[in-house]
């Protein structure tokens, strides 16, 4: 595989660094875009589809990327990642998801994985700020199997939190999941999902939800005690919900975090990134500081050890990190530019789906999920 | 940081003419974007602290005020276990992994009359000096080890010089870790509920015994009733042989019907308190299923006839002939169904079928069928209709004779000779009722003999039979028996008696009651065989018995005898007896 990856601030910008790239003859199959809402999404996908181009895309809440000519974080611009595939290794499709609840919206996008290639890998990104991205992944593995190899997250809309969009060269939907699905007897796919948020203030039992709408925590409002524990202003909301997400303790004393996507002020509901369930106990949490930049470094290095060769690296980062730990996020996403120094590309995303090598996919929250892709 | 700043300080410092600034300038503007964007770092950082702190100190307020309503609802929960530790009517106590008690409740300590401080600390043989067995403390120790419950540990105790029960139920305590620390004990006073148990238990004995006595009452009356109805069938049988007119002969078909039915009733009263006292004996042997169902067919097939029934028995060709079990059992079971079927069915008519279901080498299960065209049986009866005393409910004016015991024997028979049973019925539109029944098969095939009356006679005409029997009227029917079928018959009326008639004379057979004055039948059979011991010789040797309880059979063959005839008998049924006692004789011949 051949990759080349730049970054724009416009469409027009796109399309001239588009055929900038493509002058020495390098001539690409798929291309990977993460933008920010503020740009036409639609010139985009009318611009590649011009190229006889597969593109997968998603809007983002800020964007990076690295390589030989430069690095880039941005917000309001658009990475790209041109890539030139086997023919046959890949393929990329969109499932919307209206009318459809998410673990369906899954099934559905797993029945065409399956059916695409054996030994499949997906990339999916999924958009809808109700989206529940534990339900998605659910689905997915209910078809494709509970070890199938799956990277990905939720899209972004630069924190406003108004509407997000997965896009493809042919169509753009603002509640639906798009698909990229490569062939693992041709790559080789292995990521991590690290996050080092830490659990915060006494235990708190989840007394009524529904999927991923949490009503009420110790049978008080859920947006009261939120507020009332953490000193939130209405007004910050849902914002800061990415970054105090709730800590739900497991069986097995593993744990998951939900971020809060959205509110339903009327219902004093709180809308999480995936399902909490009734009965969980939960505590809140927060980053501990800036040695969750320790923390993922660690996590890279050991990553690397066992993945040293790479023709693409992918990450999701949660937006929650990229407010934690503002401009210097960029010393953890550095961390993978100086080990592997290979083509990166990403973006601040509203939930993270990742296989770690410790354990099979799962939806998170607050995480810095990475993956590498590797030609066999 | 400072130090870069200070670098470019003392380079602006230095600074020596115009060219000299334009290169330096490009260097100073990038470390100040440096500094610029370090600076935009640190004011971060700064910031997010004081946000951070300001969260964090709200979750701690919070937290302490959820930690305090906790330990507010902690020391409320105390005093309610501490309340309902005391006013519990139990003993309650905690020990530690050395079963030094840790804590107990009043009524623990009121029970050892020591205050509580006087017992904490303490082991149980230091509260109770008295207190003698040790399987109690190896019971506490084992739970402290295994970690597992022990309920319902039932202990008799002294305190005070008074004799109690009590029931403990003990469960280890762990830490949070999972580690066990001590265990908890609950004992409770049940010497009122052992005073009842044992009256409970004297009187369940009491009515055990009183049902069994009645059993077996029930058992040795039917077994009186043997005796005489053998006087009435054999004589009716010799009756029957004489010169009678027409009248003479229906009065004596009446007296034979009445009697047969009365043997019916007996037999299955008998049978039925056999098995209740679980005294019926099974007799394994080789047998030809044919016969068996030859004899069901003369049996039944008059009766079907005089009501004007068709009566057919279907064999199956795959089933076996030779079989090994209890034929006698088994043709008790076919007749009882078939028997009924002909009582049910007033068209139509009765099959039996025999399948073969399943066969090795060695055992096969056969399935038998009772189909009538009967009245049927409704589907609430069905249930009910294989246990004791069971009659589907008839119209008033139709009397059906029976004990209603005949389907609970064929259930209990059965299910003593590992078979099943059931039925498939519908009112009105007849029965089907089934049985299936493991046998083993006979390597050895037994030679089958034509059983009609003249090759009877040609078989045994000019063999001779030593009979033993003091009942004047069994000597008469006996001896009419064996006469019809060709024997030559030497009777005497006591065993002393036979015995010197077995010393001085040849004979084919002998057949001995059991009961008889001066030397009973056992006697007689040991002195033959012990006199056979010599000659290596074996006659076959039958007893002649009213009893058919389990455990006379082993007694007969014990004594040497070959066989048994229980009265009444049929003449096919003295026939087969000296067929199967021939047949064992002569394999015991050396």
């Amino acid at each position: 595989m051949q990759v080349k990856t730049f970054s724009s601030a416009s469409v027009k910008g796109f399309m001239q660094a588009w055929d900038e790239n493509s002058s020495d003859g390098f001539n690409p199959n798929a291309a990977i875009v993460f933008s920010s809402v503020d740009i036409d999404l639609n010139g985009i996908s009318t611009f590649i589809k011009k190229k006889g181009v597969r593109l997968f895309g998603s809007s983002s809440c800020g964007e990076f990327l690295y390589n030989s000519s430069g690095t880039v974080i941005s917000e309001g611009g658009l990475v790209c990642s041109m890539l030139k595939l086997e023919p046959g290794s890949f393929d990329i499709n969109m499932f919307s998801g209206k009318g459809i609840d998410c673990f369906n919206l899954g099934r559905t996008a797993g029945e065409w994985v399956v059916k695409t290639f054996k030994k499949p890998a997906i990339f999916v990104v999924a958009s809808g700020l109700n989206t529940d991205g534990e339900q998605l992944v659910r689905g997915i593995q209910a078809v494709a199997g509970g070890d199938v190899t799956m990277f990905g997250g939720l899209a972004g809309d630069d924190a406003h939190f108004n509407e997000t969009y997965v896009f493809s060269e042919s169509a753009m939907d603002p509640q639906g999941a798009i698909i990229m699905v490569l062939d693992l007897s041709v790559y080789e796919i292995n990521g991590i999902s690290t996050s080092g948020w830490v659990s915060i203030g006494a235990d708190k039992i989840i007394t009524r939800a529904e999927g991923n709408i949490v009503y009420t925590i110790d049978n008080q409002p859920a947006l009261d005690v939120y507020k009332m524990y953490l000193n939130v202003r209405d007004e910050d909301l849902p914002e800061i919900g990415v970054e105090y997400p709730l800590l739900i303790r497991k069986q097995d004393e593993s744990f998951v975090l939900r971020a809060v996507l959205n509110v339903d002020r009327e219902k004093k509901a709180l809308i999480f990134a995936g399902t909490v369930p009734n009965g969980a106990v939960v505590t809140f949490s927060s980053s501990p500081g800036f040695e969750i930049i320790e923390s993922t470094r660690k996590e890279v290095n050991e990553f690397y050890k066992y993945n040293p060769n790479t023709d693409l690296l992918i990450l999701f980062s949660c937006m929650a990190r990229h407010n934690a730990l503002g401009p210097t996020i960029s010393e953890e996403i550095d961390e993978v530019w100086e080990k592997w120094s290979k083509p990166l590309i990403g973006f601040f995303t509203y939930g993270e789906i990742g296989n770690n090598y410790k354990a099979s996919c799962d939806f998170y929250n607050q995480t810095f999920t990475l993956v590498s892709i590797k030609q066999k | 940081m400072p130090k870069n700043l200070q670098y470019i300080i003392d380079e602006l410092r230095n600074l020596r003419n115009p060219e000299e600034f334009l290169a330096a300038r490009d260097r100073i503007l990038e470390e100040l974007t440096r500094v610029d964007s370090d600076f935009e770092k640190l004011n971060f950082k700064y910031e997010r602290s004081n946000k951070e702190k300001n969260i964090l100190s709200s979750l701690l307020t919070r937290t302490s005020a959820d930690l305090k309503k906790v330990s507010d609802n902690l020391k409320i929960r105390a005093e309610e276990l501490s309340t309902i530790l005391t006013t519990i009517p139990a003993y309650v106590y905690f020990k530690d992994v050395n079963l030094n008690y840790i804590l107990v409740n009043q009524s623990y300590a009121e029970l050892t009359g020591l205050p509580v401080d006087k017992i904490t600390g303490r082991s149980l043989l230091e509260i109770f000096p008295l207190y003698k067995s040790t399987g109690y403390l190896e019971t506490e120790q084992k739970v402290i080890s295994s970690g597992k419950e022990n309920y319902n540990i039932e202990e008799e105790i002294e305190f005070n010089g008074q004799t109690r029960w009590v029931n403990t139920n003990l469960a280890p305590i762990r830490n949070p870790a999972g580690h066990i620390i001590g265990l908890i004990g609950i004992s409770w006073d049940i010497t009122e509920r052992k005073h009842y148990e044992s009256e409970l238990k004297r009187a369940k004995e009491l009515a055990e015994a009183g049902t069994m006595a009645k059993n077996e009452f029930i058992a040795s009356i039917s077994h009186e009733f043997r005796t005489p109805m053998n006087g009435i069938l054999g004589l009716s049988e010799i009756l029957k042989n004489t010169p009678l007119d027409e009248s003479q002969a229906d009065l004596l078909k009446g007296i034979v019907s009445s009697a047969e039915n009365l043997l019916v009733l007996v037999n299955d009263l008998l049978d039925f308190s056999a098995i209740e006292a679980g005294k019926l004996e099974l007799d394994f042997h080789p047998f030809i299923l044919d016969r068996v169902l030859e004899d069901v067919f003369q049996m039944l097939n008059m009766k079907a006839r005089e009501k004007f029934l068709d009566f057919s028995v279907l064999i199956s060709e795959d089933v076996p002939k030779h079989l090994i079990g209890d034929s006698q059992r088994l043709r008790q079971i076919i007749i009882n169904l078939a028997g009924n079927a002909v009582k049910f069915t007033e068209k139509g008519g009765i099959e039996i079928h025999i399948h073969l279901l399943k066969s090795t080498v060695d055992r096969a299960l056969l399935r038998f069928e009772v189909i009538d065209t009967g009245i049927g049986i409704p589907q609430e009866a069905k249930e009910s209709l294989f246990k004791v005393f069971s009659r589907v409910k008839q119209n008033q004016s139709k009397l059906i004779v029976g004990s209603g015991l005949g389907l609970s024997i064929c259930k209990k028979l059965t299910d003593l000779l590992s078979g099943e049973i059931g039925v498939e019925s519908e009112k009105g539109k007849g029965s089907t009722f089934w049985f299936t029944l493991p046998f083993d098969l006979t390597g050895i095939k037994i030679q089958q003999k034509e059983k009609t009356e003249e090759s009877e006679f040609k078989l045994y005409t000019g063999k001779r039979v030593l009979v033993a029997e003091d009942n004047l009227i069994n000597q008469k029917i006996v001896s009419f028996q064996l006469k019809r079928i060709g024997f030559e018959v030497d009777l005497v009326d006591n065993g002393q008696l036979a015995l010197e008639k077995y010393n001085e004379n040849y004979y084919d057979i002998v057949i001995l009651d059991i009961q008889m004055p001066v030397m009973d039948g056992y006697e007689v059979a040991k002195a033959i065989r012990r006199k056979e011991a010599i000659t290596r010789n074996h006659i076959p040797v039958i007893a002649l018995t009213a009893n058919a309880m389990k455990g006379d059979k082993e007694l007969y063959l014990a004594a040497g005898m070959d066989g048994y005839v229980s009265k009444p008998f049929t003449p096919e049924t003295l026939l087969s007896a000296i067929q199967q006692a021939e047949i064992i004789a002569s394999r015991s011949r050396v």
